[in-house]
């Protein structure tokens, strides 16, 4: 169990300061283990809250894309759906939650084409049908709440990777590491004491020895 | 006429033996109620579509069936009528299809995969054409839409103009030749589906809230309701459309379709009605015996069919409610 060490009074120090150390840093780990599960916690309500709302929406708007798609061609709708009027731009930053770094999207729709006052439909109205109108439309609104889901969800699974991380640690340092030091300084102390008893009856035994032969 | 009506005789005998072999309600309702897209496929291998169902390899890919069978249906037609040209007309649809999609592939800077057999002019023609920007070989008014495709677009590369522009420009040529050939039978057709285009996207435009001006673009100009009194109710509420096309002939479709859009939000019974209107509209032209009308008749009722096959293994393939799907089948006439 203990670790083999010497037992010395330098060992001794030495051991003294590292469970120093270890319960130090088993407090800040807890510490941080703790902030680290509360901002989880928060963004776990916010990301089933926001998932639970783009899966409603997004099965609605492809309900109704699958009942457009009954009533046209394949060929009309991909022809309709050929040329986006929109164009997103995303640029991936770095946010810092508990130094986990998670992505952080930045996005700009701009519009492909300078015309109709920024009509996202990009067909026209006699080959396709009005589901497809309901469809886009949903889908065109729902999208910075679905890259604001991808954020979110990608956060939450780091954080929880790193509190998985942390919790080992901090399990290690409690179970392990501490009662381990602990353990060889008792044993060192042990030791040390053994030899100073040792000595002293041995300076009192030779005491004894001189005085007799006196 | 000037036409000699006789010269039909042969090809309306035909369809009529064709017609027959349109897929009737039974048939459609059994694939209805047919419990899986195979079995619905089992069905139709009942029918005239045996052969080709038989070589297909998976479900989903149902639509090639359809795609051939729209070609060859024309191919048919075409051969048959003493007057391809009008039979031509009707395929000009998906010359315009094609365009569209040669057009946003090229701006897109994509190879185009989308087109469609059925064409009047073959693809890769139309390919070249729009490569180098050179449509002397089209048609007057189709060839003037196409310039101007070209044209808008550099100014605003908005890629609803090129659908909007080539839509318009469909209608005003099929018109054009149906005046040419001086049927009032074809030009009632045409005027019919311009106008059930228009209150489509009357409502259509109207639910995007877009303005007037958008409208005036949308919609296609020379129709029975004029364009000018749709957009001038672009402001009123819906009802208004309905007290305004009370005492025309498409009270019914108006009153049933948009009143069901307000309520249930969706177009697919509009869209229904809309494609029912012009089936009833076919149905008196179907009865003549010595005239083009009964192929012009039979070509819509397989483009009714295809739809309605469409509809019907797309709904099986993706496990849509029954209601779902028999609320948005078309009516058949047999």
């Amino acid at each position: 169990m203990e670790i083999r060490v010497n037992p010395t009074r330098m060992e001794l120090n030495r051991l003294k300061k590292r469970l120093k150390m270890a319960e130090r840093g088993h407090k800040l780990l807890k510490d941080k283990r703790d902030e680290l599960i509360r901002q989880f916690l928060i963004l776990v309500r916010k990301n089933k809250e926001l998932r639970e709302q783009m899966e409603k929406e997004l099965s609605a708007a492809f309900a109704k894309f699958l009942l457009a798609r009954a009533v046209m061609t394949a060929e009309t709708l991909e022809e309709a759906l050929m040329y986006p009027t929109r164009r997103l731009t995303l640029a991936v930053k770095k946010q810092n939650i508990m130094s986990v770094y998670a992505p952080r999207f930045e996005w700009g729709e701009e519009e492909s084409g300078r015309g109709e006052a920024g009509s996202i439909y990009p067909y026209g109205f006699v080959d396709t049908s009005a589901e497809l109108d309901i469809s886009i439309e949903t889908l065109s609104g729902i999208m910075p709440q679905l890259l604001e889901l991808a954020e979110v969800e990608k956060a939450v699974q780091l954080l929880a990777d790193e509190i998985e991380k942390t919790r080992r640690r901090v399990n290690a340092l409690e179970y392990v590491m501490i009662p381990k030091i602990r353990e060889t300084i008792r044993y060192i102390t042990m030791k040390l004491d053994e030899n100073e008893r040792g000595a002293l009856t041995r300076l009192m035994k030779i005491k004894d020895v001189v005085r007799a032969k006196m | 006429m000037p036409l000699n009506d006789t010269g039909y005789a042969y090809a309306v005998g035909r369809i009529r033996a064709l017609e027959t072999r349109l897929l009737d309600k039974s048939k459609l309702e059994r694939m209805i109620d047919a419990p899986s897209a195979e079995e619905a496929l089992k069905v139709l291998a009942e029918t005239e579509y045996a052969g080709a169902v038989a070589e297909l390899a998976d479900v989903h890919d149902f639509e090639i069936i359809l795609r051939d069978e729209i070609s060859r249906c024309f191919a048919l037609l075409l051969k048959m009528s003493p007057r391809p040209e009008l039979i031509g007309m009707m395929a000009l649809r998906y010359d315009i299809h094609n365009l569209k999609v040669l057009f946003k592939a090229k701006y897109l800077g994509v190879t185009a995969d989308l087109l469609m057999p059925a064409g009047t002019v073959a693809g890769e023609k139309l390919k070249t054409m729009v490569e180098e920007e050179d449509f002397r070989d089209l048609p007057g008014a189709v060839r003037a839409a196409a310039e101007r495709v070209v044209e808008e677009f550099a100014v605003n590369r908005d890629p609803q103009a090129i659908d909007l522009n080539l839509d318009r420009v469909l209608f005003a040529r099929l018109l054009e030749s149906a005046r040419a050939a001086r049927s009032a039978f074809l030009e009632g057709l045409f005027l019919r589906q311009i106008d059930l285009a228009n209150i489509k996207t009357f409502v259509r435009v109207k639910r995007m809230g877009q303005d007037r001006e958008f409208l005036k673009k949308a919609l296609l100009p020379s129709g029975l309701i004029p364009a000018g009194r749709l957009a001038s109710l672009l402001d009123e509420p819906l009802e208004s459309l309905i007290a305004q096309t009370a005492m025309s002939e498409y009270a019914a479709v108006i009153g049933e379709g948009v009143r069901d859009w307000l309520e249930k939000g969706t177009a697919a019974h509009l869209e229904k009605l809309a494609d029912d209107y012009i089936t009833a509209y076919l149905q008196w032209g179907r009865r003549s015996p010595f005239g083009f009308e009964p192929l012009i008749a039979y070509l819509w009722a397989k483009e009714i069919e295809i739809k309605n096959i469409r509809l019907i293994m797309v709904g099986k393939i993706n496990k849509l409610p029954v209601e779902a799907i028999r609320e948005r089948l078309r009516h058949v006439q047999l």
